[in-house]
């Protein structure tokens, strides 16, 4: 059952490792943590044990001292990617002192809206929007503003921890993520990047967005979660978007909705970040790996 | 609180704005610089509609404005913005395609096309939807997602100890500003100089760019040019442009112009003009004043004549005081 399309993106993957051990998101470009993370989970216990390994080496080298992680050699900042490289160090059984430092970083990351001028200012309605300012959330960087898709990954990465990570805080902080999601939903049922209102207008969901927040929302409990699952269903019949119906196709699957079988069609496109997610989004992927215990 | 208020306590985009709110006294508005020495060259192509004759309008203006370009790699900078083929939110693939043409007809060593976008990540499906694919010839070979290139540091923009900009940005010895002729609600206007803002990429810095809300939108405009403005030509696409409330929401406006030239601040500044926009009411025109010309004066219009096509487009009420009068 859909072999062409499943083994065709894996072997796009394996063709296109770059010889440092890292993914590039495309090839011929140098690696990036984004498009090696994704790889790596979608060839995770499929016999590439060795790639992975120097995968996992090449990642491991972009640690800083502050526990974030750099997203490629070349840039040497940390950010919201030190997310990624905990869910791959939970997935591969890795607890050292690295890991606890890359957790550590995560949970002194707050999104820059959660000061107090900010929540002063929401609360005379300064700002125009409809917006609940009170949850921290995590940013794409450090400083700036949470947004859903760096904190829908981090709520994965800290569902995951384990080796005695694990604490109050930590379960503060998920609880805390899972609010904002919930709060930044847009009004057609959907997500966008994080901002649902503007000037008191409402602006509509996208369906990579969508697929994003409701991986966040893994096994939360909320009303609001099975009607964005009917919305996340019409955009993955409708959307244009390879990477949303990507995103869309993990995110149902995760959430126990039944996904029609993608067409046998071999990968045709040059991009490694997709080629992965939509390997991973396949009834025989590796999409669990985006689900982690309830705290 | 007006809406323009807001933006210049916030210094925020609609995509952050809540997330940027600065509580304090707005800036005054920045003192209109003397400019560079001499005068810039500014085109106005009058071009009907998109099946009309592109390249020869391109190759028309680009003579009038002596750009040259033999032996140069070009990076063309088209506005892509959003999956809408329906509406006028991006560049036109037409206006790409015989950008492509005519850059090459004129001896480029190199024409590429770069884009990335502020808030989709699936910029060559938007690329497909907006049938980029379908008009430009060769386009996957020639296309970077600039918001997924391979980066090198630039030291000291934006505040930053290091800044990173895409490595097809960098190595380019000609940007082309390929911008859309649009309203804004927050800067105004977005012209060839806001097009800027997606040579910034996501990879490092997200979607959207929380990192350029925070530094200001227009401090931020005004600083990309500072960057790469010496090595820039704008085309600004003005066939159909979009009025009202810009760069997404706003409704159609059929202007029939090509605006082109090598000073982007006396690009934009023509444009404003033609949409009956006091650019010298626009902030990030006022901050780059030492960079280019706005006064018509400084300004050597070559083509058509701005008031042989101005017409104005619909302002939100919030920038009805922009109005050119």
């Amino acid at each position: 059952m859909g072999e062409v399309y499943l083994e065709s993106r894996l072997e796009f993957l394996r063709a296109n490792q770059n010889p440092d051990g890292g993914w590039s998101y495309f090839p011929g470009k140098g690696s990036w943590l984004e498009p090696t993370t994704y790889a790596m989970l979608a060839l995770h216990g499929r016999g590439d044990d060795p790639a992975l390994d120097r995968a996992w080496k090449l990642v491991r080298s972009w640690q800083l001292r502050d526990g974030s992680f750099r997203p490629s050699g070349e840039v040497q900042d940390g950010t919201w990617v030190t997310a990624l490289a905990v869910t791959l160090a939970s997935i591969r059984g890795v607890h050292d002192s690295s890991v606890r430092a890359a957790v550590d970083y995560l949970l002194q990351v707050v999104g820059a809206e959660h000061n107090v001028y900010t929540r002063v200012g929401s609360f005379f309605h300064l700002i125009k929007a409809n917006l609940d300012v009170s949850h921290e959330g995590w940013p794409w960087r450090a400083g700036n503003a949470s947004w859903i898709e760096p904190t829908a990954h981090t709520l994965i990465a800290l569902r995951k921890v384990g080796g005695g990570y694990r604490s109050a805080e930590v379960e503060r902080r998920v609880q805390d993520g899972e609010q904002l999601i919930l709060s930044r939903r847009c009004t057609d049922g959907g997500w966008n990047y994080g901002t649902p209102n503007m000037l008191y207008v409402d602006l509509p969901s996208f369906p990579e967005t969508t697929g994003l927040a409701l991986l966040g929302l893994d096994g939360v409990a909320n009303p609001a979660i099975g009607p964005a699952l009917d919305v996340a269903r019409q955009f993955r019949r409708e959307t244009k978007s390879s990477l949303g119906r990507a995103w869309l196709q993990i995110a149902l699957r995760c959430h126990g909705r039944e996904v029609a079988m993608p067409a046998e069609t071999a990968y045709t496109s040059h991009d490694v970040m997709l080629a992965a997610l939509e390997a991973l989004g396949h009834p025989e992927g590796n999409y669990k790996l985006f689900t982690g215990e309830r705290l | 609180m007006t809406r323009r208020k807001f933006a210049l306590l916030s210094g925020a985009a609609a995509v952050g704005a809540y997330a940027s709110i600065k509580l304090q006294k707005p800036p005054e508005a920045p003192k209109l610089g003397v400019g560079p020495a001499g005068k810039s060259a500014v085109a106005i192509i009058r071009v009907k509609s998109y099946s009309d004759d592109l390249v020869c309008g391109m190759l028309e203006g680009i003579r009038q404005c002596g750009l040259n370009i033999r032996g140069k790699r070009i990076l063309l900078k088209p506005n892509l913005v959003e999956f809408d083929p329906a509406t006028v939110i991006n560049t036109n693939a037409a206006v790409i395609a015989a950008a492509v043409e005519v850059f090459e007809r004129l001896g480029a060593a190199e024409v590429r096309i770069g884009e990335g976008p502020g808030h989709r990540r699936d910029t060559l499906d938007m690329a497909d939807d907006a049938r980029y694919r379908a008009t430009i010839p060769r386009f996957e070979s020639v296309f970077t997602d600039l918001n997924r290139d391979d980066v090198s540091p630039v030291k000291g923009f934006a505040g930053e100890r290091e800044f990173y900009f895409p490595n097809s940005v960098l190595g380019a010895d000609l940007i082309v500003s390929l911008a859309k002729m649009k309203t804004h609600h927050w800067a105004g206007a977005t012209l060839s100089m806001k097009n800027f803002f997606g040579v910034v990429p996501g990879s490092v810095y997200g979607w959207p760019k929380n990192k350029l809300h925070y530094y200001g939108i227009p401090e931020s405009i005004v600083a990309l040019n500072r960057q790469f403005g010496s090595k820039s030509f704008a085309i600004v696409d003005g066939v159909v442009g979009m009025e009202g409330n810009g760069p997404i929401q706003g409704t159609p406006k059929p202007v029939g112009v090509l605006v082109m030239g090598s000073d982007l601040v006396a690009v934009d500044s023509t444009c404003c003009r033609v949409m009956g926009i006091n650019p010298e009411k626009i902030s990030y025109l006022r901050m780059a004043s030492d960079l280019g010309h706005l006064r018509p004066e400084r300004i050597e219009q070559r083509g058509e004549t701005i008031a042989s096509v101005q017409t104005n487009f619909a302002l939100i009420d919030d920038y009805k005081d922009l109005r050119l009068v």
